[in-house]
């Protein structure tokens, strides 16, 4: 940005800056130096994730009906109770994908956020590694979600059992939603122009 | 056997090499000035970029961001891997996946009952990001990557092609059918604590349509393509 030039954020061309609303000549897509209120965006996606997070843990995400007797798991009850039932590689995964990677996110990007907000001067190649994990990983926390479409589908037998998703499942579904549109909202280049001493 | 017909399929249109031409086109330099220059997507360092070598990694020298990974023929691959992917869809999704035997009683399932199963349930929510994530989102990547890698092919232009490309990199990331298997061997693995699980030929037919997807990200080079689509439209309005 500095030199003048402007890459696409769409199909990478770097474009020589001429005037300030200007559209690549390759893609047609307006052009910025850096994602438009990436902050600001990022925050909101994030702090909405932040509060959806407590009732997708607190409610029951899905109630197991046995002859018309139920009971409702919360994410962390389903997985003590895989634990129970020796299938401890599978909770390992199912508390990875559902507990471990969306509290990382949310805890990853409101540091990421902060370090930008107050220009802390840190090891912006360490932190661009850590936002290129958070935005990976984001995706496998959908894991649960068609985890439950397929048994609610599946496990529908009338009387005998019954698997019915509890309200829980929208809150956990928003929250990986919203924090996927939070990481790609924010822009890592951001890491950098704060940095003095590269 | 699908699968191996597919396979079949992929190796065939990948040996019949219906116009040499193309292949000529693709190491063509692009000519604007700037064209040896590039800047990090994710920390803006001003690079001087080499032609890399098919198969090479370019990583950024600052933060270390894959900058470039050429692969070899990547519009000729990408062109029959979605062909596959997109007959494979069908099977997949038609076709029962998995059913259960509790007592007697059976019930199997397609990708789509999934989704009604949550929607009759209150839960139109969820059930529409599954709808998407798993079905719609899949299926337009596919249809999009064919309809880029085939006007490539042919050196057709198009005035969509710019906006094609942009959306098939927007959606790239919400194609979410590894994350969908997952979810199927884990909710296998519950389920056979409880009853007798079945496996169908749509559950094989999805395992290749993984494998087809993966193979389709992976081979498509993105540098490539917004670099011929420009070349195109260039040729096209002159």
């Amino acid at each position: 940005m500095k030199q003048g030039f402007i890459r696409c954020h769409d199909c990478g061309n770097l474009v020589k800056i001429v005037d300030k609303f200007s559209q690549c000549p390759r893609c047609d897509s307006h052009l910025h130096s850096r994602s438009p209120y990436s902050l600001q965006r990022t925050a909101a996606f994030l702090i909405s994730g932040i509060l959806l997070y407590i009732p997708a843990n607190v409610f029951p995400i899905m109630t197991v009906d046995q002859f018309g007797v139920g009971e409702p798991h919360t994410i962390m009850g389903g997985i003590i109770e895989l634990i129970d039932s020796n299938m401890l590689p599978i909770a390992l995964l199912v508390l990875v994908a559902s507990i471990l990677v969306p509290l990382f996110k949310l805890i990853g990007l409101s540091l990421l956020l902060l370090s930008v907000y107050f220009r802390w001067q840190i090891n912006a190649r360490f932190w661009t590694v850590m936002y290129r994990i958070i935005a990976f990983v984001g995706r496998w926390s959908m894991l649960d979600i068609f985890i439950i479409s397929i048994l609610v589908d599946l496990v529908n037998l009338g009387g005998v059992a019954q698997i019915i998703a509890g309200p829980a499942a929208i809150a956990f579904a928003a929250v990986v939603i919203l924090t996927m549109f939070a990481a790609k909202n924010f822009d890592p280049r951001l890491l950098w122009d704060n940095q003095q001493n590269l | 056997m699908t699968f191996f017909s597919f396979t079949l399929l992929y190796w065939f249109l990948y040996f019949t090499k219906l116009t040499i031409k193309s292949i000529g086109r693709m190491f063509v330099i692009n000519d604007m000035n700037s064209a040896n220059y590039g800047a990090c997507p994710e920390c803006d360092l001003l690079i001087n970029l080499a032609q890399p070598i098919i198969g090479d990694k370019v990583h950024c020298p600052r933060c270390g961001f894959l900058l470039a990974h050429p692969r070899k023929k990547s519009i000729e691959h990408t062109f029959s891997l979605s062909i596959a992917g997109l007959i494979l869809f069908f099977p997949a999704n038609l076709l029962p996946m998995m059913g259960i035997e509790v007592m007697g009683e059976s019930t199997n399932g397609v990708l789509f009952s999934g989704v009604m199963a949550l929607f009759n349930k209150n839960m139109w929510p969820v059930a529409i990001i599954v709808f998407l994530a798993s079905i719609l989102f899949p299926l337009v990547h596919i249809l999009l990557s064919l309809l880029i890698s085939g006007h490539l092919y042919f050196n057709r232009s198009n005035r969509y092609l710019t906006c094609w490309m942009r959306w098939m990199q927007h959606l790239d990331e919400w194609v979410m059918l590894e994350v969908y298997m997952l979810g199927i061997i884990v909710a296998c693995v519950k389920l056979m604590a409880l009853a007798q699980v079945e496996f169908g030929w749509g559950l094989y037919a999805f395992i290749a349509l993984l494998i087809i997807t993966g193979m389709l990200t992976s081979k498509l080079d993105n540098e490539l393509f917004w670099r011929r689509i420009g070349q195109l439209n260039k040729e096209h309005n002159n």
